[in-house]
């Protein structure tokens, strides 16, 4: 029995990142957070030359290592993308820990519970560029970008099941610093001032 | 005595079985590709006209509402007015949701625009969730300008 509840807090530990379901009446409303990752993924530019602001943030997605996968002059659009290894260390701690832990368990009861969990792989960066006027002169333009990235994990094991590999995961990334690094690189690139909004 | 029966029997249960197995091939329905009253309704839940003239700029507005909810834009035909993008139902990545958009220009400057929306490969046939997209997209192609 001890066994037992033990390897259900094992599994439980595992399934930690499962969630409710999103309501789909919410899809299409925009949240309190909106805004916020709005000023955090654009910046303003003074310039009526767009072309020009979408050949630099290439030529900066470029330089980060971005492959461009897609483009679309006409409405100011880049797509980009790239791979990259995507272990840490943590994960690899966590799973020798579960795996020992349920390796005793094992040992200690009748079933067979060896856990090894999955880690993370291997990672695809992902960037999606738009640019758009904001002034009806075409004085000005914005540009908006977006970072995210598709995990792929590792195999794993559980109990007598084996998990295979190319389990895949994705994730927006949100963090501020990202964006103030594209932008500023940017804004170097174009001989302009980026403007928060 | 028994087995004369059998042997009676058996062409009989045969042509039953051989009579079965082409009777269980479904056959597709006369009116499958046929416009449906739902098509019909759901198409206008999914369609809009705005005054707007410029087709780019429209093009232009969808793509900025798809960004301010959040929607990764995947790709875009200027000439064909069409806009792909999808998002995470976040906070759960797994569950995916997609939508492409048309613009279609009209006679007298007004813009027909479209959205089909799916979730995890179904599509969304709520009328809520269109009319939620459509507010954000008046939004963002007439207050979005100064």
């Amino acid at each position: 029995m001890r066994a037992q509840i033990a390897l259900g807090v094992l599994v439980a530990m595992c399934c930690a990142c499962a969630q409710p379901p999103t309501d789909p009446g919410t899809f299409f409303q925009l949240t309190p957070e909106s805004a916020q990752h709005r000023a955090a993924q654009t910046r303003e530019f003074e310039t009526r030359d767009e072309t020009e602001l979408l050949s630099a943030s290439a030529a900066v997605l470029q330089d980060l290592g971005f492959q461009v996968s897609e483009s679309v002059r006409e409405v100011g659009f880049l797509r980009a993308a790239k791979e990259r290894g995507a272990r840490e260390y943590g994960q690899e701690i966590q799973r020798g820990i579960v795996f020992v832990l349920s390796l005793a368990l094992s040992a200690a009861g009748q079933s067979n519970a060896t856990q090894v969990i999955p880690v993370d792989l291997h990672q695809q960066i992902n960037a999606s560029l738009v640019t758009r006027p904001i002034a009806a002169d075409g004085s000005r333009y914005e540009v908006r970008v977006l970072f995210y990235r598709l995990v792929w994990k590792s195999d794993g094991q559980n109990g007598d099941q084996h998990i295979p590999a190319g389990q895949q995961k994705m994730e927006m990334i949100r963090d501020p610093l990202i964006y103030q690094q594209f932008f500023a690189r940017l804004s170097k690139a174009v001989f302009l001032e980026a403007h928060k909004i | 005595m028994r087995r004369a029966t059998f042997r009676r029997f058996l062409p009989l249960f045969a042509s039953a079985l051989l009579g079965w197995g082409c009777a269980s091939t479904p056959e597709p329905a006369p009116d499958l590709l046929a416009p449906s009253e739902e098509q019909m309704k759901l198409r206008s839940f999914q369609t809009r006209t705005f005054e707007v003239k410029d087709k780019n700029q429209a093009m232009r507005g969808v793509i900025a509402a798809l960004q301010d909810l959040g929607f990764i834009i995947e790709r875009a035909n200027e000439p064909l007015g069409l806009v792909t993008a999808a998002r995470f139902a976040e906070p759960r990545y797994f569950d995916v949701l997609g939508i492409t958009v048309t613009v279609r220009p009209q006679k007298g400057g007004q813009m027909q625009i479209r959205a089909n929306a799916i979730y995890n490969n179904e599509p969304i046939t709520d009328a809520k969730v269109y009319q939620n997209f459509f507010a954000t997209l008046e939004r963002s192609l007439f207050i979005g300008r100064n």
